[in-house]
């Protein structure tokens, strides 16, 4: 956290050299059922002044992956460059743009770096051209210790997201999770890049279902520590954990409302599950369903007005919608016999949840009107617990496609699946926090 | 003295000798009765009493018994990670359910009241009942579920006499299978309510 802040103190303004408005154009239309991706062109970095090469191979390579990551770009690498311009660096004046023409990209991005004499601060900077019409898009300039070079990068692969696709790329989230890789369900935290991948909880006990507070600074979760699923929060740097609600029965399943003011969550105070919200101090406890079912899994809509959750009480799990009070209750899904695990997107009107299908489970969104129905994974494991980006552009979920339940990411049309981390496995219940700026 | 009035003396002293004899002989007689009745009466008391102390003692010996038997059946759960000594015995079984279900089904009612005599013979143990699933399904949703299993469960033995206050419920939803296989015949065993000795 504390680095988090120096990195926001030291990070510096934009520069704009060209002047050159990049326009409105949005060279990618991300809402496309299918995705076409824009061919960028990488050129080797310049080393200014005596910058040690290895810190711009390293900003280099952090930002081919960013990019690639983000699913709107293939990357044409400077290794695979024609000979005259695989050594070609530093920012081309615009009257020899055309000799970029050969690299075989639509987008140029250019970079240099500089590494200040005392060896403390790093200097970024980058210009997005324009192949096709042989013009400057973009330039920014960053600034900030030697060591946020990371998060340096990956706040210019968001411009270049935001330049190229019209929103802001979610290089700078992180993603919580539950690993089984010490022997116990712990919850970990990893960069959106499956870089700085560090254990949040080391209790030894079974911890469950983390979910982020809106501002980014706290993660509820559920630990048996006390031989009861109590609620607990602990800081994102895994310090102050603390027991938050241990109601006798479940305090599970948390979910903060977007103004991070209350949380509504599982509790089962007279033996069945029902969702109550309790204000973020955990008091004012209220139940919100009643009824002979079993009630799981709240999500809140972004206008924190309304409630997604599961109810088995037509005899099978389905999700259903609720006012933040528990009335206006209507059911969303009825395709298939158990709909569970809903999340809502914060950008717009669908949720995603887990749906199975001839005995598998696999992630769908659908709209909260019930329309548009979308299965987005199909004959790869069982997958499972997904989570929205703060964009609203992708989903994180679990799948057992490569044998051991991984945490995976793929567009929110499902396309471009890969595995957040290079764990052997064992991962649930990704939890994906806003943008740390 | 004439023959004949001493001799109507003689039967005078004689019926008096009779009279005042014959109620001598009775109170000499009674007298016995009663202390044998008080006698009897004390050694009946004793003997209440005694089988009284008998009983309680041979109580006591079945008590002695029956919680050396619950003793014997115990075995510690070792659960690094979850707080307190608790244990499992082997005198008290699991219940098991369908998919996606939380009802009590007939053959599991008789184990719960084979675990329910267990418990009125052993009045001090309470009892927490874990409601678990298999792996299938949501791990949230599993929660609820595995909730609803241990109500049912400890609800059939409320139903037949065992105070609520010896039962407390707890869902470890998906999270704790016997059986870490995935096939029909691990979930089965997984899905199950099962019981551990909190006090005793």
């Amino acid at each position: 956290m504390k680095m988090a802040k120096k990195i926001f103190l030291t990070v510096v303004f934009l520069i704009f050299i060209f002047g050159s408005s990049a326009g409105a154009r949005v060279y990618l239309d991300v809402n496309q059922p299918t995705l076409i991706q824009i061919p960028i062109v990488l050129a080797k970095w310049k080393n200014v002044d005596k910058t040690p090469a290895a810190l711009s191979e390293k900003g280099y390579e952090i930002l081919a992956n960013d990019l690639t990551l983000s699913g709107f770009f293939r990357i044409v690498d400077y290794h695979h460059l024609p000979p005259p311009l695989q050594g070609k660096t530093g920012i081309p004046e615009m009257l020899v743009l055309n000799e970029w023409t050969p690299a075989g990209g639509e987008i140029l991005l250019a970079g240099e770096i500089l590494l200040d004499p005392a060896g403390l601060n790093l200097k970024l900077r980058f210009h997005l051209f324009d192949l096709i019409e042989q013009k400057h898009l973009v330039g920014k300039e960053y600034e900030a210790p030697v060591q946020s070079l990371r998060t340096m990068v990956h706040r210019m692969a968001d411009e270049v997201v935001l330049q190229l696709t019209g929103e802001k790329g979610v290089n700078n989230t992180k993603i919580a999770y539950v690993s089984r890789q010490t022997g116990n369900k712990e919850v970990f935290l990893s960069d959106f890049d499956g870089s700085n991948i560090r254990q949040i909880t080391r209790n030894q006990s079974i911890n469950l279902s983390p979910a982020w507070s809106p501002d980014g600074r706290k993660i509820a979760f559920t630990s048996y520590l006390r031989r009861n699923p109590d609620l607990y929060l602990v800081d994102a740097d895994g310090k102050n954990s603390r027991r938050f609600l241990d109601s006798p029965g479940l305090n599970a399943a948390p979910s903060w409302s977007p103004d991070g003011k209350r949380i509504a969550l599982m509790m089962s105070r007279d033996g069945k599950s029902e969702i109550f919200v309790v204000d973020n101090n955990g008091g004012n406890p209220k139940k919100i369903t009643r009824g002979h079912g079993n009630e799981a899994s709240p999500t809140w809509s972004p206008d924190g007005r309304q409630i997604a959750f599961v109810s088995d009480r037509s005899g099978s799990p389905q999700v259903y919608i609720m006012s933040d009070e528990g009335t206006d209750i209507r059911r969303l899904t009825y395709e298939g016999s158990y709909n569970t695990n809903p999340s809502w997107s914060p950008k717009d009107d669908r949720i995603t949840y887990c749906a199975r299908v001839g005995g598998r489970f696999n992630i769908c969104t659908i709209g909260t009107d019930g329309s548009g129905l979308q299965r987005l994974t199909s004959g790869s494991g069982d997958n499972e617990n997904p989570s929205w980006s703060p964009d609203g552009r992708y989903i994180a979920f679990s799948s057992t496609r490569a044998g051991a339940s991984k945490i995976f990411i793929m567009h929110a049309n499902g396309l471009n699946p890969r595995p957040l981390t290079q764990s052997k496995g064992g991962e649930s219940s990704p939890a994906w926090s806003r943008r740390f700026e | 003295m004439s023959k004949k009035s001493l001799a109507i003396l003689i039967l005078i002293l004689g019926i008096g000798l009779i009279m005042t004899g014959c109620p001598k002989k009775v109170v000499k007689t009674e007298e016995p009765t009663v202390k044998l009745s008080e006698q009897k009466a004390k050694t009946d008391a004793e003997r209440a009493k005694e089988a009284k102390e008998r009983e309680a003692a041979r109580i006591k010996e079945q008590e002695a018994a029956e919680k050396e038997k619950f003793e014997k059946s115990l075995t510690t759960k070792k659960e690094p990670g979850i707080q307190g000594q608790v244990s499992e015995s082997s005198l008290i079984k699991d219940v098991h359910f369908d998919f996606d279900k939380y009802d009590i089904r007939p053959a599991d009612a008789e184990i719960l009241k084979a675990n329910a005599a267990v418990l009125t013979k052993n009045p001090n143990v309470k009892i927490q009942i874990e409601g678990h699933c298999d792996e299938r399904g949501t791990i949230e949703y599993n929660l609820a579920l595995g909730e609803r299993r241990a109500s049912s469960a400890k609800a059939y033995l409320v139903s037949i006499g065992i105070p609520a206050s010896r039962i407390s419920t707890i869902s470890y939803g998906k999270e704790r299978p016997l059986d870490p296989a995935h096939n029909e015949e691990a979930w089965a065993k997984n899905r199950r309510a099962h019981t551990i000795i909190v006090a005793k």
